[in-house]
């Protein structure tokens, strides 16, 4: 690969390794198909714990745990101007040509893409979650993103539907916007040799058990699909706040023989447990794409879910039932999975996810957007700031003024620590096992990790 | 699908499809704007139209709870100006529990004896709590200038009305099934306090029981008592109010001019250009939704 096509990416997020979701998930396996792909990646979040400073993860992945604590749900307290300086010195040190920020919620991510606009570098921004238009709290996390995204030279999105929520919320240009799925790693999700025999039918349920994720349509469809089939049980793996209520619900209906409560699941365990089913069920909300159905269908379990958010597009539609969010609803979509099992071939399914899904591709479509936020043109801060400007009768000026005083503190920190005082890291070439799948280096990284 | 595709009349341009599996479609780019983009949003959905007559008949309501309050301040005042004495005072707290009382019953179609009785011991209570307690409150702002009080309780009854609850009654109606909110709890407390800080102006015991015991019937058990009018019959809430505002305007002209067209003006503000704002505000409403909205559960939870 030339040097010239080669790009030099910084990933921003709050959400990493040691953290464990889908964000993180994306974020990691995203890195590793880049760095396979020749580009060289570094990635930027706050200290976990006491893990701070620069590490190495697997294929010379370097990762800056900036000494910044979180206050919130793992964000870092927003300062605006604060990471300024530490954030100038990574694009420097590692000679960055491009920076790409995950997540909306990430206050990280917020402040890196607009000192690195500043700054001149092209930015991309990824979405991975669906938002409101209704509520308080939307409206002002709507306009953070319509801030972050005004001056934004891509952006990505997760499906089609989080495309258009993107596209609304920010105001930006439908073309701007790409649309790039998540992927599995088929080779972690295989079926199991042999299907649980028997004539009895095991329903899969993992997730955080939150209101979110509709714990509260499990506790109604749960004991009716119990009593219509004797010959379903149901395994719930997953912890959080709802818990109790499906406890409760085990108890009212006397169900302890046949709903099995897990807690929480190590993801490096998820696959077992999904193998000891027949069908996944996934009573979201609200979900921008979900990866949990794909691991399910992956494994050759078929897929029971909301029609909610991104859903409808993550799967063709002989792999999923789909159902209103509404109990009587779930429950016919059950009785149809139910019916429709025998046909279903686990290996057939898991070998048709090979094909559908692939993080090598996700890559190579990552690259295309990355070559395309090159070409944008430069521009100048005057014509930046107008930009600003048009998001807002009041909150346009406000986002100029803050521009305009990052503006001033960079050059001030130009002078005070000039660029060419700062050491240049020499890159890092690992002679790679090429024959090395990123599945094992996916084991690695979630083995002591559990799902909450 | 694949049917679809297979019928496609030019087979080099496949349909694009709303899916994100299968990776880049071909033909098309991760960029590619279909004409089904934003084909699931739903704008001003569960928006409401309103008729203007509704808007301005439910806006007495306030104008009418406006105009109870002025006339409770015109009695403190005229106490404060010694033109009504205690004993007039005490009739007029008397004949007004009676009267309440009998609106009560009158709309009420079901009061049992128990609950009357009920309703009659708490009074009881009440009032002779408020005796005992008068003393008290006499000397409570001795130490404070006349101005400060009346600036303060003029700032307390502002947020008392802004803060009220005009659909319903703090004191609830036996078996109401909303509970009152927090804002309504604090617009009574003002108005309590407001009274208090009056009450301690005056000169004699009995006095602050008498004007005591008048503000707290009026702000606890006005919007009660006005609340049943109105549940009762919808003619007789606006003849009440209209009569109520005609008495308020009387009364205030006799006081001054200048209020009086203040207040004229404030009434028809009220009931006339904020409805017609309501309604013309609407126009801008903007509501989206579609399907990344969060679903809704159609049942209730019981945690």
């Amino acid at each position: 690969m030339g040097d010239s096509k080669r790009h030099r990416i910084l990933m921003v997020s709050d959400f990493f390794y040691p953290k464990f979701g889908g964000v993180e998930n994306h974020i990691y396996l995203l890195s590793q198909c880049l760095l396979k792909l020749g580009h060289k990646v570094v990635v930027m979040t706050h200290a976990y714990g006491n893990r701070s400073g620069v590490r190495y993860m697997t294929g010379g992945l370097k990762v800056y745990y900036v000494p910044w604590k979180p206050f919130l749900m793992q964000n870092t307290l927003p300062t605006f101007y604060g990471t300024l300086p530490i954030i100038r010195t990574i694009l420097i040190r590692e000679q960055i040509s491009l920076v790409h920020g995950h997540q909306a919620f990430s206050t990280l991510c917020h402040e890196a893409l607009m000192h690195a606009r500043t700054m001149g570098y092209k930015v991309v921004f990824t979405d991975h979650s669906l938002y409101g238009f209704a509520d308080v709290g939307s409206i002002h996390m709507n306009k953070v993103l319509q801030f972050t995204l005004a001056d934004v030279s891509q952006a990505i999105c997760v499906s089609h539907t989080s495309k258009e929520n993107t596209v609304l919320r920010s105001g930006l240009p439908p073309e701007k916007v790409y649309v790039i799925p998540n992927a599995v790693d088929t080779a972690m999700f295989k079926p199991a040799a042999e299907r649980p025999s028997g004539d009895e039918i095991v329903i899969v349920v993992i997730s955080r058990l939150v209101y979110r994720k509709g714990v509260d349509l499990l506790v109604e469809v749960i004991p009716e699909i119990c009593h219509m089939y004797p010959n379903v049980r149901f395994i719930v793996g997953g912890d959080g706040p709802k818990r109790v209520r499906l406890e409760e619900m085990r108890e009212k209906h006397s169900l302890q023989d046949r709903v099995e409560m897990l807690g929480a699941v190590p993801h490096a365990r998820v696959r077992s447990v999904l193998i000891s089913g027949h069908i996944f069920l996934n009573s979201s909300l609200t979900e921008a794409f979900c990866i949990a159905i794909l691991e399910a269908a992956s494994c050759g379990l078929l897929t029971v879910s909301t029609r909610v958010g991104g859903v409808p597009e993550v799967l063709p539609d002989d792999m999923i039932v789909l159902a209103e969010p509404d109990p009587t609803d779930m429950v016919q979509a059950i009785k149809k999975a139910i019916s429709i099992l025998p046909i279903i071939d686990p290996q057939e399914m898991h070998n048709r996810m090979k094909k559908l899904y692939d993080w090598h591709d996700v890559a190579k479509r990552t690259e295309i957007v990355y070559d395309r936020a090159l070409k944008c043109s430069n521009q100048s801060l005057l014509e930046r700031l107008s930009r600003y400007l048009a998001c807002g009768a009041w909150a346009g000026k406000l986002f100029c003024l803050v521009m305009i005083i990052d503006f001033l503190l960079w050059r001030l920190l130009q002078l005070w620590k000039p660029a060419d005082d700062i050491e240049v890291v020499p890159d890092i070439v690992l002679s790679h096992d090429e024959d090395r799948g990123i599945s094992q280096d996916f084991q690695a990284f979630n083995k002591d990790h559990s799902l909450r | 699908m694949d049917n679809n595709i297979a019928e496609n009349p030019s087979p080099t341009r496949a349909k694009w499809r709303k899916v994100a599996y299968g990776g880049m479609q071909p033909g098309f780019d991760d960029n590619h704007i279909d004409d089904s983009f934003l084909e699931g949003m739903v704008m001003n959905a569960n928006v409401v139209k309103r008729d203007m007559l509704k808007v301005m008949q439910d806006s007495v309501s306030i104008s009418q709870y406006l105009c109870i309050v002025i006339l409770v301040g015109l009695v403190w005042n005229y106490t404060l100006r010694s033109t009504l004495d205690e004993t007039s005072l005490l009739y007029l707290d008397v004949s007004l529990l009676g009267s309440g009382f009998l609106v009560l019953l009158l709309t009420k179609e079901m009061l049992s004896v128990d609950l009357r009785l009920h309703y009659l011991l708490n009074v009881f209570f009440f009032t002779t709590g408020l005796y005992v307690l008068a003393p008290i409150y006499q000397t409570l702002t001795r130490s404070i200038s006349s101005y400060s009080i009346w600036a303060v309780t003029v700032s307390l009854l502002i947020l008392h009305l802004f803060l009220q609850d005009y659909s319903g009654s703090t004191v609830r109606a036996h078996g109401a099934l909303k509970n009152p909110t927090l804002t309504s709890f604090i617009s009574l407390n003002a108005s309590v306090v407001a009274s208090v800080f009056i009450a301690s102006r005056l000169p004699s015991r009995l006095h602050v029981f008498a004007i005591m015991l008048f503000s707290l019937q009026v702000f606890l058990f006005a919007p009660l008592v006005t609340y049943c009018i109105k549940k009762y019959s919808f003619h007789l809430h606006l003849c009440f109010s209209f009569s109520l505002m005609a008495v308020t305007l009387a009364f205030v002209y006799t006081l001054h001019r200048l209020l009086f067209v203040l207040l004229l003006g404030f009434l028809v503000f009220v009931t006339v250009v904020c409805p017609y704002w309501l309604i013309r505000m609407q126009e801008y409403k903007f509501e989206i939704n579609g399907p990344w909205d969060e679903a809704k559960l159609c049942f209730d939870i019981t945690d």
